[in-house]
């Protein structure tokens, strides 16, 4: 795991280990903001939330502990737990690529010099400033089966579209499109990584006749891959989380084809009134998420490339 | 040559009006129904436009609730948080990107690790301590935590001051610059791109939270923006105009916001010579 | 110089906003402010009902000068609300409620209130209303309001039609004939809808008209009544007017509703309470009301959906939260109440609303509302609902109810027993 995170020792860091106590000090005042904030506002309720997977507590009334139980019931007793785990596995199998490669390619069709690109890296971002209930009912009325615009437009070319939101095929369908309209803020994230890519190295491989798609993988992806690493991990973190739309639209239906597991985690809390049992569900996600996510970084030394890594290697 | 250059030209042309359609789409339709008399809202085939403006709706719509108030309240909180994000988030990308100390790459998997429990299971004891805190019913609940950096923005500001050469702070620490320095004077400028983003980020989502004002919040004069427009949606009864529309006024904002920072966030990196 | 101005003038910015986000009164916290006593009062609703209720706090407000009610609106997020702020101890003092079930042992019991406070006169209220904020024979709410469930149809559709309009006593068969007629495919309209996703509660008036049931009278047994061929039955005619093509397929959440599809005049008929009353006016939508159809020669039964109002056992004011229930509960807040039905008789003998012929059928369903709703019957029937709803959204869905409900009533045998 080490290697991975870490920058290779570099002259600078050597240099620091010479000095004085004090600038050992140095990075932890840096980064003292966030672990304040961590020890304050995070841990207590992390914690918290720890212990009380122990316990089964139904908000309202009293806590009682009852061990392991929580976790037993949700691997043996509880279909809903493997359910919902397989819908968002399914989601997050053809979301999580699709809005990488998605957002990369709308931001390197945004980064062409263009007149009007400002108009259109803000068309382009309209989509994820709309927020909450609207948003929700603008997907209703597009995706409705009998009366929604989708449909409408489809059978003007002669075809008829499914039931989107009451069809359990096509609902988590409908779920990953809605999804892909908000990429707005991979786009942009791609967009800024795009902009940092010294324009030298594309003139210099075009003196050499290099083609454009050479240049896409031999420049663009290795000195974009801290992006697309940031980029991937966030996703598969938002494809976990993914909450609000299913609650929102379907509700998760139809029979429960788009019951995610953030949604099972929630509504267990707050339909059900089971905050340990819902405790418990948010730490098993938690090692879940957490594993894939090591698992990213763990590969990551295999095709992430640091400007200072290449630049020591040489 | 020249040929195929116009040719890939309008093409890319094509391409982009083609995808402003997609993505304006939804918008343009949020805000032609916010435009609809209530005979008009649901109808089949879907009209694209009124037949008639109601224009009034906008105001109807602003003056139904405190909306100015609730305005001021969105606009404390996101100037508040957003300051506060840029300050301590950069502060710690920094610490995390560029220095060797012990325990780093542990802390930095529980800064990651944070951002993966839901907070559904964390906000009740969240709720608790903001209450001994007295934060309760007070902005303070959403601003505070804010000053003390974000998991999201320090990964991301992380994962760019990674890809900075390092030649550039050799040269000024031999110039004899300290640390806070080559952070301040080298650094900041550098990312300043992805500081905007940031902002633009964090901008829009305290803009949008409705979790975070609906939990700590209790009072109407504390509420934002957001509160305001779920007061349009009740148990029984749906105001879709009126959704619409303010929904409509308040992205206003952060559309002129992005409008403004785009440009920064594109070029900025260019100008202040990154190479 | 032009650069520390705009530094000097930011940092001028900060210094007045975060003064301005400090300086803010902590009302909740100490409950007092402006030297008034704070009372929290939370509700789900909004729009003019909202109004409403503002008005009656204001009106509460001039009659006990040192009191400030602080009218808390959350709408949809209510529950998230209300139970995050239980779970932390710091809940409202007075708030709406209908899920006694879940919610009595965070609430306090109102018996003694009312009984030392003879002038509410608790034999005013319709009797039957108080059965639903009643756990184990203890009254933790007072009603606020109350709609029972009927049938609403489109005037203009049925004389297009050239169809009488439904009278009482009207079977289900004659529904189904009459939603047929009203059915246009081409023209995408439908003679009734059917939510895919049904809140269970909201179909009981069906099944019981069928004399089925979801759960027996003592609360005890679901194998014979979950699973009873009346309820079948019952259930399994919904799912089919969808498979037969007379009743559009409505969806959960923000989709289309039925209101929705009525509002736009391609729905004949729906089953709704008093609610949408107003929507369907404003759309401008000719229509009528009726009480809903039974089963041949069987009773046809009604169902209540009432809300109450009830004091947070952690309240540090329950006096006063009891004066404010107590307030609301009275002749003249129930008179400016007008978004759902009246709970004092006194205010209907006055009011005539019963008279409306667009009011009547509510009232007809009301003395027709004489079973117990499941959830009020057994205190784990949120988990017994969780696997009821799958199998009725399934049977929507146009699968066969039978074995659903057989799978239902299986796997929540467990429930029961406990």
């Amino acid at each position: 795991m080490k290697s991975d995170l870490s920058v290779n020792i570099t002259p600078s860091s050597i240099q620091l280990k010479r000095r004085n106590k004090w600038t050992k000090l140095i990075p932890y005042l840096f980064i003292a903001p966030w672990i304040i904030g961590f020890v304050v506002f995070t841990l207590g309720p992390l914690l918290f939330s720890f212990v009380i997977s122990f316990f089964d507590w139904p908000i309202v009334g009293e806590r009682k502990f009852i061990g392991f139980s929580n976790y037993i019931t949700m691997f043996t007793d509880d279909p809903l737990f493997w359910h919902s785990l397989w819908v968002t596995v399914k989601f997050a199998l053809f979301f999580v690529p699709i809005n990488i490669i998605l957002a990369l390619l709308l931001a390197i069709l945004l980064n062409q010099k263009v007149k009007g690109s400002s108009l259109f890296r803000t068309f382009f971002y309209v989509p994820s400033v709309i927020s909450g209930v609207a948003l929700a009912m603008i997907w209703g009325t597009v995706f409705d089966g009998e009366y929604g615009i989708l449909n409408y437009l489809l059978s003007l070319i002669g075809i008829e579209g499914p039931n989107w939101l009451n069809s359990t095929s096509w609902a988590l369908v409908a779920m990953v499109i809605a999804s892909l309209w908000g990429q707005g803020t991979m786009m942009l994230i791609f967009l800024a990584g795009l902009k940092n890519i010294p324009q030298d190295l594309y003139e210099a491989a075009e003196i050499d006749g290099a083609g454009k798609i050479f240049q896409f993988f031999k420049i663009t992806v290795p000195l974009l891959s801290p992006t697309i690493l940031f980029n991937l991990i966030m996703t598969i973190i938002g494809a976990f989380q993914q909450l609000t739309l299913a609650l929102v639209l379907t509700g998760g239906g139809p029979l429960q084809s788009t019951y995610f597991y953030a949604m099972y985690v929630y509504e267990n809390a707050f339909k059900y009134f089971k905050m340990g049992y819902s405790s418990a569900n948010a730490w098993i996600m938690f090692l879940i998420v957490l594993a894939l996510t090591l698992l990213v970084f763990k590969s990551s030394s295999m095709w992430v490339y640091y400007e200072n890594e290449v630049k020591n290697e040489k | 040559m020249k040929r195929k250059k116009s040719v890939r030209k309008s093409f890319v042309y094509g391409l982009l009006i083609a995808l402003s359609l997609l993505f304006l789409l939804p918008f343009f339709w949020m805000v032609m129904t916010s435009l609809k008399g209530p005979e008009e809202l649901s109808q089949f085939p879907p009209k694209l436009f009124p037949s008639e403006w109601h224009f009034e709706n906008f105001a109807k719509a602003w003056n139904s609730q405190p909306f100015n108030l609730f305005l001021i309240n969105s606009l404390i909180v996101t100037a508040l948080t957003t300051i506060g994000q840029i300050v301590s988030s950069t502060l710690v990308a920094y610490g995390f990107a560029r220095f060797k100390f012990k325990g780093r790459d542990s802390l930095f998997i529980i800064l990651l690790a944070t951002m993966m429990i839901p907070w559904e299971v964390t906000m009740i004891p969240q709720y608790m301590e903001f209450n001994l805190f007295g934060w309760i019913n007070t902005l303070k609940a959403l601003i505070i935590p804010s000053w003390f950096g974000s998991a999201f923005y320090i990964f991301l500001l992380r994962q760019f001051i990674m890809s900075i050469p390092k030649e550039l702070d050799e040269a000024a620490r031999i110039d004899g610059a300290n640390v806070f320095q080559i952070y301040y004077k080298i650094y900041l400028p550098l990312v300043w791109p992805v500081i905007v983003l940031i902002a633009v980020f964090n901008i829009l989502g305290s803009w949008n939270d409705y979790l975070g004002p609906l939990i700590f919040l209790n009072d109407q004069s504390k509420y934002t923006l957001t509160l305001g427009l779920a007061q349009f949606k009740g148990v029984h009864d749906v105001n879709t105009s009126g959704i619409m529309a303010v929904t409509f006024l308040i992205s206003i904002v952060p559309l002129v916001i992005f409008f403004l920072a785009q440009k920064k966030i594109v070029e900025g990196a260019q100008t202040t010579g990154l190479k | 110089m032009k650069k520390k101005n705009m530094w000097f003038s930011l940092i001028l910015a900060v210094v007045v906003l975060v003064m301005s986000a400090c300086s803010s009164n902590n009302a909740s916290v100490d409950g007092k402010k402006d030297g008034k006593t704070v009372l929290r009062f939370a509700t789900w609703d909004t729009g003019d009902t909202l109004k409403i209720q503002q008005d009656i706090a204001k009106a509460f407000e001039k009659e006990n000068k040192d009191v400030k009610v602080q009218v808390e609106a959350y709408g949809d997020g209510f529950d998230q609300k209300i139970a995050a702020s239980f779970g932390a101890k710091n809940p409202p003092d007075v708030m709406y409620m209908w899920d006694f079930t879940t919610y009595h042992q965070s609430l306090e019991p109102l018996d003694s209130f009312a009984q030392k406070d003879p002038d509410i006169k608790m034999d005013d209220f319709y009797e039957g209303l108080f059965n639903y904020s009643k756990v184990d024979d203890k009254l933790y709410g007072m009603p606020a309001g109350f709609s029972t469930m009927v049938v609403y149809y489109n005037k203009k559709l049925f004389d297009e039609y050239q169809i009488s309009y439904p009278k009482e006593g009207w079977t289900w068969d004659e529904f189904r004939e009459i939603a047929k007629k009203l059915t246009d495919k081409s023209k995408k309209q439908y003679g009734f809808a059917v939510s895919s996703e049904p809140d269970t509660y909201d179909l009981q008036g069906l099944v019981w008209s069928n004399g089925g049931s979801f759960i027996s009278e003592d609360g005890k047994k679901i194998d014979g009544a979950m699973n009873s061929p009346e309820t079948v039955e019952a259930l399994q005619l919904y799912g089919d007017m969808v498979k037969d093509g007379i009743a559009v397929s409505t969806g959960g959440k923000n989709q289309q509703s039925a209101s929705d599809i009525f509002k736009a005049g391609k729905l004949g008929m729906l089953i709704n309470g008093i609610w949408p009353i107003q929507g369907y006016k404003d759309a401008k939508i000719d229509f009528g009301t009726a009480m809903t159809p039974s089963f041949g020669s069987k009773p046809v039964k009604g169902l209540i959906a009432s809300s109450s109002i009830s004091i947070a056992k952690d309240s540090k004011q329950k006096d006063l939260a009891w004066k404010f229930v107590k307030f609301f509960s009275s002749e003249q807040a129930i008179k400016m109440r007008t978004a759902d039905l009246p709970v004092r008789k006194s205010v209907v003998e006055v009011t005539k609303v019963n008279e409306d012929p667009l009011y009547k059928p509510f009232y007809t369903m009301l003395e027709q509302a004489t079973n117990t709703p499941a959830f009020l019957l057994n205190k784990n029937w949120n988990e017994v609902n969780r696997n009821l709803s799958a199998a009725i959204n399934a049977a929507m869905l146009g699968q066969d109810a039978k074995p659903l409900l057989d799978k239902a009533v299986k796997e929540s045998e467990k429930y029961i027993a406990k």
